[in-house]
């Protein structure tokens, strides 16, 4: 199908989408906030930070770039910053690329753009319990469309309303309290939450390292100890030799 | 900043923008022709609740990049509540709501 749009079926997947997004909307709305105070407060002009906000829609990347270009660091030494501070998208697009290996590599730049923590875990967690379902890309629209759309108003509010907005709240705590429950589910096998447990100590550890690289070590660690577990707690089922 | 060129700036946005697809959409395009073993494949599954624990537990145990798990630091306390809530209903909205106010209380109680 040419244009998915005028499909009924493709539409009501995005609509789900959308609305699956929505009830994290507070995280969002506070992060991208932080976000765009935070470039405002770093001396970027509003015309550039709104420019920065639409074309790098990057979160963690955009906060590890600031004080480098305040610090008027060359662009290549951003760029290797924003690539070590997004490792960990390239282990989710390498869990997600199996099931969307059926769409176009136009479809899948736009897919790839758009996507954040959210909607890889949103996927992995509806893959894993309905398997490769119709229009998951209609769907993954919904969700990372919606996601960009709540944190471009938040950030441009950020952008705009900088000078009037203490950083002091501790608004961003709504961003990590909104991914809590999505951890939770992954918790109920034994492989799961140790994986989760290793990785979150290890980051915790690991805190600091530069370029966000703790954060990586931690995701590394977390999902060789859940294998492990895994390896082990499936040898007992079948009843046979470790 | 006033000393800080608007075409560095463009240039630095350029960067940025580059590095985040390449890291977001590479592994999607690279298509065929890398293939992941069967246990690769596997080993991912663990890669959501691995990968949000990394992010979550850092930013709740140690804010300001040292482990503080004293009532100074009300994140821990918040999710804690938060996390007990929705282990009983699990609704995102609901488990932001809660733990953002006992977030706030805490911080009101200590002020």
């Amino acid at each position: 199908m040419r244009r998915p749009w005028h499909d009924p079926a493709w539409r009501a997947e995005f609509s789900r989408g959308a609305r699956d997004m929505l009830p994290a909307f507070p995280g969002i709305l506070a992060w991208g906030l932080v976000t765009g105070v935070a470039m405002v407060k770093t001396g970027l002009s509003v015309p550039l930070a709104l420019l920065m906000s639409l074309l790098a829609y990057a979160g963690s990347a955009q906060l590890a770039a600031l004080p480098l270009i305040a610090a008027a660091a060359p662009a290549w030494v951003i760029a290797l910053t924003a690539l070590a501070t997004n490792m960990r998208f390239v282990i989710y697009g390498a869990a997600m690329r199996r099931w969307l290996t059926t769409y176009s590599k136009r479809r899948l730049s736009a897919l790839g753009y758009l996507s954040g923590d959210f909607s890889f875990v949103l996927f992995m967690n509806r893959v894993a319990k309905e398997g490769a379902f119709e229009h998951r890309d209609a769907w993954l629209f919904g969700v990372t469309l919606m996601n960009w759309v709540l944190w471009q108003l938040a950030s441009i509010v950020g952008i705009v309303g900088g000078a009037f907005i203490p950083t002091s709240w501790g608004l961003q705590f709504a961003g990590t309290l909104a991914l809590v429950p999505l951890v939770l589910p992954a918790c109920r096998s034994w492989a799961g939450a140790s994986g989760a447990l290793t990785a979150g100590c290890v980051a915790l550890l690991a805190n600091g390292w530069p370029y966000k690289s703790g954060l990586l070590v931690g995701v590394v660690a977390g999902i060789v100890a859940a294998t492990a577990v895994d390896n082990f707690t499936s040898s007992q089922r079948e009843g046979g030799h470790p | 900043m006033n000393q800080m060129a608007t075409r560095d700036v463009v240039l630095a946005i350029l960067s940025l923008v580059v590095a985040t697809f390449v890291t977001r959409a590479g592994m999607l395009l690279v298509g065929e022709r890398l293939r992941l073993s069967r246990h690769v494949e596997a080993a991912l599954r663990f890669a959501p609740a691995c990968a949000l624990t990394a992010l979550v537990l850092p930013e709740v145990l140690s804010p300001s990049g040292v482990l503080d798990v004293s009532l100074g630091n009300a994140r821990w306390p918040a999710t804690l509540v938060a996390t007990t809530f929705l282990l009983w209903r699990p609704s995102m909205l609901g488990g932001i709501a809660i733990g953002m106010a006992t977030y706030v209380a805490i911080r009101l109680w200590l002020a």
